[in-house]
């Protein structure tokens, strides 16, 4: 493999992350293949020694996304970082999918009883006291707002619990990385373009 | 058959094993010298046989756990070039994971000297 072809498949690899993140990996294996020629060996065989570039791009990608996560606790970096990982092929998918997609199930369920309860507490506490509810408004106004503060405190629950659930599948993942070996026998792309070169 | 099955085995462990003290490899370089990537990734791939481009994904996750940390060196020829350094945590690190090393070798040491043992007794 040339440094062309290696840079090429490691940008393939890398599309996806933020322009600057993917600039500077690319950046580090630039100077690697600088250092590489330096001290007297050959494009190729630095690229052998580099080893698999798509395979180095998904670990990039999943760390970069882990880190993401790490700094910004939202709904789209946990995407993110969950499918960057399971990118990584390091999780068995086959069993680790149907068993996510019915936790993901539940706590969605959850999630949209507590709005549904919120929002139940609101009505109550606005209606209520016009609508002679038993006991009267002021029974109606307390309730309303005990409905609502609970919703907000299954809601609370399900976050951490959500973010404990993250930080879990990452954890798992990062316990299941492969390190990564030179990419000798990387595939036959690789044979047909270097017989096109010295042809 | 169990030929086979022994020589997929420690293969699976030279990975797992390589994997777990890449990092602690690394910490051990950086303590006893700031060095850039270049530097450690062709040291490590002599001492102990793995894809040098490992090294990144490695340090990159080094540094978001705050054990290294960055800084640019000019250099005589082109540009200016990435150095790491230890962190304070990084020399914690070191320290916790040189510890578990040094008592998990000795324990796996003591074993294996045993068995030889009563293999050359038999």
């Amino acid at each position: 493999m040339t440094r062309a072809e290696f840079i090429d498949r490691l940008k393939e690899g890398l599309v996806g992350l933020p322009t600057a993140t993917a600039n500077d990996i690319i950046a580090d294996y630039q100077t690697h293949f600088d250092d590489g020629i330096a001290a007297g060996r050959t494009e190729a065989e630095v690229a052998t020694a580099l080893g698999d570039p798509i395979r180095l791009a998904r670990e990039l990608k999943a760390e970069a996304g882990i880190q993401r996560w790490h700094q910004e606790k939202n709904p789209s970096a946990a995407a993110a970082a969950v499918f960057a990982v399971l990118g990584l092929g390091a999780l068995d998918i086959l069993i680790l999918l149907p068993l996510l997609m019915g936790v993901v199930g539940t706590v969605f369920g959850f999630f949209i009883a507590a709005i549904a309860l919120f929002i139940c507490g609101g009505v109550i506490m606005v209606a209520g006291p016009f609508a002679g509810f038993p006991g009267g408004p002021f029974a109606a106004i307390l309730m309303g707002l005990g409905l609502m503060a609970g919703s907000v405190f299954i809601g609370a629950l399900l976050a951490i619990f959500t973010i404990w659930l993250v930080n879990g599948i990452v954890w798992f993942a990062r316990l299941h990385y492969r390190l990564l070996k030179p990419a000798l026998e990387s595939s036959p792309v690789q044979s047909t373009s270097t017989s096109g070169v010295s042809a | 058959m169990d030929i086979n099955r022994r020589a997929e085995v420690p293969e699976t462990i030279e990975i797992q094993l390589k994997k777990g003290v890449l990092g602690l490899c690394v910490l051990a370089l950086l303590n006893r010298a700031d060095s850039y990537a270049y530097e450690i990734a062709s040291r490590l791939s002599d001492a102990i046989d793995m894809g040098e481009g490992t090294i990144y994904p490695l340090m990159r996750r080094m540094q978001s756990d705050g054990q290294v940390e960055t800084y640019l060196v000019e250099s005589s020829a082109g540009p200016s070039r990435k150095y790491y350094r230890l962190t304070e945590a990084g020399r914690g690190a070191l320290a916790a994971q040189t510890a578990e090393w040094s008592a998990f070798t000795k324990a796996v040491d003591a074993v294996v000297a045993n068995d030889a043992d009563q293999g050359a007794a038999k």
